[in-house]
């Protein structure tokens, strides 16, 4: 559905309350709550697996949005410009968390215990086909923070490998490697949870 | 001791124990919360005593009286937020009793507290952070307080505040009276609409005071020594001559009516003080 | 090419889909089966994920607080404040409060004018206002939207629901007995300062009630 023709609870299509909006139209500030909700607290939730920070986090990007929506201009989808202003909220919260000495590289790389194992000569059964969503998200809400993020950033939300190193302000060649590291440690976890549920446990 | 006694016995234990269980069960949990760190306490019906502890963390005695509510008590990892809040797990056929949480609340200076009851009194003494206070009918009770911000909202909640010094001072409470003994600070605020707002103190430290209400009285008692430029007016009820001598001044922005209004300084006028009703009765008396 | 080689190229590799230059990793995955297992299961991993739905809401707080903040901010102007309606649910009417200014410190000349043509407006806009109905919702006045309001915190506990009521009465009269007061004088400042207060108390009000509903 275009975002024109899209049509909110209050019976308002969403460009009709994006206009309205810029105009401080209250009604309309509530029906862009209601649509995009959803979407922006999953995202805060799957990027900092904590709810009272994912919160937080939804109520400052919405209002960021309130605040700046006159320039919003239309030269992309608004659900895009949303998605985008939220994803920096979440990254300027999460540098304001870091050391101030600790480089944003050195926050995305865990702990030696955390990073993922190397997986030579072991054929085992392939995961593909058995991976159940609940367990895909478990496991991301289990992954260590660096490797989260860049995870969702990629391969949840979609976005590349360029666009992710001007935010996080890291290299493409890091972003890959996180993004490699992530997908192998959520591959550890969910063998292991298979394992566990064929054991009977 | 024969069969009969020793059931009587048992019988008895066993009453005394229901008794005790339906007294309450106390937990305490302790929230590792950092200097400047935000503490959120939402509950309804019960009690709120916050006070300062000896130790680095906040610690959170909760007394239930029931199954059918249960306090939830976490903090962030990061150490800046913490919350205390009451969950009801079964209302049907609940007794108001029986929905109570009754929390003691120790915590460690530099911690702002935020609280929010419905109709649970509250009781905050000596803490050294910014509070925030919402209660719909819970009495309101802030004691000694010092060079903070104190942020007061209430329905009917009767509020009354004693001791607290330094301190920047808002309170609304629509219905409810307010007391203030021995406040002062760079801005202390009192609106209600029908509560009665009653000021005993000095006017310490050349702030701004301002106590205004629709139609209820405000009574100020204040000793001779009180520096003060004052301002008193009701639209339609009436001002009491002050019975301290206070030099009549003739300001701009108040319209004369006789019985209505007053404008006096005492001394050299430090504290500004401006005592509004629209329809209510004023009076300024000497403090005993 | 052994395993190890392979693994640490793998990154660089696998999302562009194979190219010339990877022949060699290709052969590899081709001929070992860990490392092709490997391969599977990373791309099927990257599959799913943006199957993921997004699957949770946040608590009703979160509205409330940006409300909070966007009446604070001046942000909402025009028909009416979000008010105890909580998205994705039947709205409960109105609230017929709207975002007011910040009260003065110190009242000069103009500060009184524009702070009267502030509040007349308010005040025309609180008693003349006509809130469009949502769907599904039946037109409201601001008496009606009180007693929404009010039987909205009675359903949770009447004896608060009392309370709520007692003070509604009491901010409405002040209401009316400060227009009064700033129709027979516009310029006294006090007069102003009263009428703000009594708004600004009707809004507490319903601030206080919509979070007692959420609770």
């Amino acid at each position: 559905m275009t975002q024109a023709k899209k049509v909110i609870a209050s019976g308002l299509t969403e460009a009709e309350a994006i206009d309205r909006a810029k105009n401080g139209d209250a009604e309309a500030f509530e029906a862009l709550y209601g649509l995009h909700k959803r979407r922006v607290y999953s995202l805060c939730l799957r990027m900092v697996s904590n709810t009272s920070e994912a919160e937080d986090l939804t109520q400052e990007a919405f209002l960021q949005l309130y605040r700046k929506i006159s320039t919003f201009r239309g030269e992309s989808a608004f659900s895009t410009w949303l998605h985008r202003l939220a994803v920096n909220v979440v990254l300027m919260h999460l540098r304001k968390k870091t050391l101030p000495e600790v480089s944003l590289d050195e926050m995305l790389e865990p702990q030696q215990e955390d990073a993922p194992k190397k997986d030579i000569g072991t054929p085992d059964n392939t995961l593909t086909g058995s991976i159940d969503r609940v367990n895909l998200e478990r496991a991301i809400g289990d992954l260590p923070p660096g490797y989260r993020i860049i995870f969702v950033l990629h391969d949840i939300e979609g976005y590349e490998h360029n666009e992710i190193a001007e935010m996080m302000g890291c290299s493409i060649g890091n972003s890959k490697s996180q993004l490699h590291k992530a997908r192998m440690k959520l591959r550890e976890h969910l063998k292991f949870s298979r394992a566990e549920k064929s054991a009977g446990r | 001791m024969t069969n009969l006694t020793r059931t009587a016995y048992m019988a008895a234990l066993l009453v005394v124990g229901a008794n005790l269980a339906a007294a309450g069960a106390t937990r305490q949990s302790r929230l590792n919360l950092g200097p400047g760190a935000v503490l959120t306490v939402v509950t309804s019906g019960g009690s709120v005593s916050l006070h300062p502890g000896t130790e680095q963390q906040v610690i959170v005695n909760s007394t239930t009286h029931s199954d059918r509510v249960e306090a939830d008590v976490h903090a962030t990892p990061d150490g800046k937020r913490g919350e205390v809040v009451t969950h009801v797990l079964s209302q049907q056929g609940a007794s108001a009793d029986d929905l109570r949480v009754d929390y003691d609340i120790a915590v460690p200076p530099g911690i702002s507290v935020t609280l929010s009851t419905a109709t649970a009194p509250i009781t905050v003494q000596g803490v050294s952070g910014d509070i925030s206070i919402s209660s719909d009918t819970g009495q309101i009770t802030v004691r000694q307080i010092s060079k903070s911000h104190l942020h007061v909202r209430g329905v009917t909640a009767p509020v009354t505040l004693t001791d607290v010094i330094g301190t920047h001072v808002d309170i609304t409470s629509t219905g409810g009276a307010v007391q203030l003994t021995q406040v002062s600070g760079p801005t202390v605020e009192v609106r209600t609409a029908s509560g009665r707002i009653t000021y005993n103190g000095d006017f310490a430290g050349g702030g701004h005071y301002l106590l205004s209400t629709h139609d209820a009285p405000i009574d100020v008692f204040m000793p001779a020594f009180a520096s003060v430029d004052l301002t008193a007016r009701s639209s339609t009820g009436a001002v009491d001559p002050p019975e301290l001598p206070l030099e009549k001044k003739e300001h701009t922005n108040v319209l004369p009516a006789p019985g209505r209004s007053f404008t006096g300084t005492s001394h050299s006028g430090s504290a500004s003080v401006e005592l509004h009703s629209y329809s209510g009765r004023i009076r300024i008396k000497k403090q005993p | 090419m052994n395993c190890e080689q392979f693994q640490e190229i793998l990154p660089h590799i696998i999302d562009d889909g194979g190219q010339d230059g990877d022949a060699e990793a290709r052969t590899h995955a081709d001929a070992c089966p860990a490392c092709g297992d490997l391969v599977r299961d990373l791309r099927h991993i990257a599959e799913q994920a943006p199957l993921l739905l997004p699957m949770h809401d946040p608590s009703p707080r979160v509205w409330s607080n940006i409300q909070q903040s966007l009446i604070s901010e001046g942000l909402i102007r025009g028909d009416r404040t979000p008010g105890l309606a909580s998205t994705g649910s039947a709205n409960t009417g109105p609230a017929s409060v709207i975002a007011l200014p910040q009260r003065p410190r110190a009242w000069t000349p103009l500060g009184s004018i524009m702070a009267t043509a502030a509040v007349l407006l308010l005040g025309v806009l609180l008693f003349n206002y006509r809130p469009k109905p949502a769907a599904g919702l039946k037109a409201s006045d601001p008496a009606s939207a009180d007693e929404q309001l009010i039987r909205q915190v009675s359903s949770k506990d009447p004896s608060v629901g009392k309370a709520y009521e007692e003070s509604m009465k009491q901010v409405n009269s002040y209401i009316a007995d400060a227009e009064k007061a700033v129709k027979n004088d516009g310029n006294d400042s006090v007069a102003n300062e009263q009428l703000m207060d009594a708004y600004q108390q009707k809004a507490m009000l319903y601030e206080m009630a919509t979070a007692r509903s959420q609770e």
